[in-house]
């Protein structure tokens, strides 16, 4: 086999499509854990709550393609780069030229949220998990969702109005910590107790009761919380037990160049599973990163000039059941901050700025000019207008100071006049 | 392929064809008088910017590789195969606004009353683009991405020609300076 993807999440699915696209003479096998390739995991609260029904979550398009094999159902259970084999745990072997592996992560469940013999409680990962969850939930209405990262985050939006009494338990003292500035944060913690989402900050799980093998109800900062229905989504950790044996891990880490390459120049790796190396450890691990290493990875397995990741950003946005929200990267030391906030309106925008260069911000409630503002911080363009200006909500911000029709060039197919 | 481009020179920036836009388009009704009443207002898929002095009406430029479509959650966002054009599939989309954020020339946008993106689809299958018919000045075009694409050449190319004269300029200047010292 050419290529073999281990990974059927979005950076798998993603490499297999593009390396289809790019390689079309050459075959390729994609191999998964769960039985179902091919769908959005962003996309399980609302699969959950039931505004979203199971089709629409698939994106899948190669299922005629002759020359890829989809091997489902089956885990790799470790890789052998000497032999360029992998041994799946159906007993069989599958031999590459290249291999990539974009085998994700697996949830953290902390030891106090996973009882013996206990019913209702989901960790938030895979669509097999989340039809359990969608059966169980009406009949279990009192909810308890554990992790106010993006995950959690959403999980409790989704849930909150739909019949369910939310509570969202984080152990630090905001929500989004990894992806939102304290101040930013506070309007998604507004927006969410709007939702009557009863909010546990600095807080974590020191108990759970269980009745009649189920879970019955939760204790954090001391107090107990009814509760019939558990999500866990307390972040995830690298999946990464097929490379056990191997050479490729250090100190557990799958470390990988900004090419996506492995020590193994044969193997790649992209989405949750690497940490990638480039003046320091990255670990960008959102859905849109996925998206780009898997289609890098794949261009660059055959490649004599192999790429390089240009954007290492943690750059996310979502619609928290009605809040608007863009992520374009937590506070970086010595950036300097600027604000625009109407807190009557719920909307608040900042940006954080090192020599005059965008380096990360958020914009809540308002994400006007969101993809302009993620492509100069993405391109390093110099900001020329004072970034007040910039962070203001209008649509003209842009054409301010520069009057030049350069600029237009970029965003218009402009017919000029001859001589202008 | 088509893209519709603006002749600088003549759009005075009087929104005829937002108007149009989301009359055609967003409204129910298809009347002007109609739509403005409805709940919620339609909204344009084409949007003039710019300074008063220089207004622009933009819209998508249906990118080759585009990042839209890369991000798209659901799938919504596909490319027509035969004209090439970039379409929202309305029923597809939840409304993430995820590619609004991965458009670097700011032209989708999020209709939240809706909960779906919006972006121009050069009204695929309409006879022409209403922004096009509707614009009093003849501003927006209709035309060929390769009869585009020859013409910026031809611009790059003057301006470089233009770029070495002046050059040349510059360098007789500072050699007359030298020489008068």
């Amino acid at each position: 086999m050419d290529a073999v993807i281990v990974g059927g999440g979005v950076a798998g699915m993603q490499a297999a499509l593009a390396f289809r696209w790019q390689w079309p003479d050459k075959t390729i096998t994609l191999v998964d854990t769960e039985k179902e390739v091919g769908y959005y995991r962003t996309l399980l609260p609302q699969f959950m709550n039931q505004t979203m029904t199971e089709k629409k979550l698939f994106f899948w398009g190669l299922q005629d393609d002759p020359r890829l094999k989809v091997i489902s159902g089956v885990t790799v259970e470790s890789v052998d780069p000497r032999n360029r084999c992998l041994f799946l745990d159906n007993h069989e072997k599958v031999y590459y030229r290249r291999l990539l592996i974009a085998s994700g992560g697996r949830p953290i469940v902390p030891g106090v949220c996973s009882p013996r013999d206990c019913n209702g409680i989901f960790p938030v990962r895979s669509l097999t998990v989340a039809r359990e969850a969608r059966d169980w939930l009406p009949k279990h209405p009192e909810v308890v969702v554990v992790g106010g990262g993006l995950v959690g985050v959403k999980t409790a939006a989704h849930l909150a109005g739909h019949n369910f009494s939310v509570s969202l338990i984080e152990k630090e003292n905001q929500l989004l910590p990894q992806a939102l500035s304290a101040a930013a944060s506070r309007l998604v913690e507004a927006h969410l107790q709007q939702k009557n989402i009863r909010l546990l900050l600095g807080s974590t799980v020191e108990d759970v009761q269980v009745s009649q093998g189920k879970i019955g109800a939760v204790q954090a900062g001391g107090k107990w919380l009814p509760c019939q229905t558990l999500f866990v989504a307390a972040g995830s950790l690298p999946e990464l037990n097929l490379l056990r044996d191997s050479d490729l891990l250090n100190e557990d880490r799958l470390e990988v160049t900004p090419g996506l390459q492995t020590l193994d120049k044969n193997i790649f790796a992209a989405g949750d599973a690497v940490t990638i190396v480039k003046d320091g450890l990255f670990t960008p691990w959102t859905w849109p990163q996925a998206v780009v290493q898997g289609k890098l990875a794949a261009q660059n397995m055959y490649s004599s000039s192999p790429k390089s990741l240009n954007c290492l950003s943690r750059v996310n946005c979502m619609n928290l059941n009605g809040l608007s929200l863009v992520v374009l990267g937590v506070p970086v030391p010595g950036a300097q901050v600027s604000i625009y906030s109407r807190p009557k309106d719920g909307i608040y925008r900042e940006l954080f700025h090192r020599d005059g260069k965008i380096v990360g911000g958020a914009l809540i409630g308002n994400i006007s000019n969101g993809g302009r503002l993620h492509g100069m911080m993405n391109s390093g363009e110099n900001v020329e207008i004072g970034f007040d200006e910039l962070l203001k909500p209008q649509i003209n911000t842009f054409f301010k100071g520069s009057p030049s029709c350069t600029r237009y060039n970029r965003r218009a197919s402009v017919l000029q006049p001859e001589g202008v | 392929m088509k893209a519709i481009a603006v002749h600088l020179d003549r759009c005075t920036g009087c929104k005829t064809c937002e108007l149009y836009c989301a009359t055609e388009r967003g409204s129910n009704a298809k009347t002007l008088l109609q739509a403005v009443q409805e709940t919620p207002l339609p909204q344009a898929r084409v949007r003039v910017e710019g300074s008063s002095e220089v207004p622009i009406a933009l819209q998508c430029r249906q990118c080759a590789q585009a990042p839209c479509v890369d991000s798209c959650l659901t799938g919504a966002l596909r490319r027509d195969p035969e004209s090439g054009t970039v379409v929202i599939h309305e029923n597809d989309c939840i409304g993430c606004w995820t590619c609004t954020l991965f458009c670097p020339y700011g032209v989708i946008y999020p209709w939240p009353e809706r909960k779906i993106a919006l972006k121009c689809d050069r009204c695929l299958y309409m006879e022409s683009p209403v922004c096009v018919d509707a614009c009093p000045t003849n501003a927006l075009e209709l035309v060929d991405i390769e009869k585009y694409e020859e013409f910026t050449r031809r611009k790059r190319l003057e301006t470089a020609a233009g770029l070495q004269e002046n050059e040349h300029l510059a360098g007789k200047l500072l050699l007359d300076l030298v020489q008068t010292r």
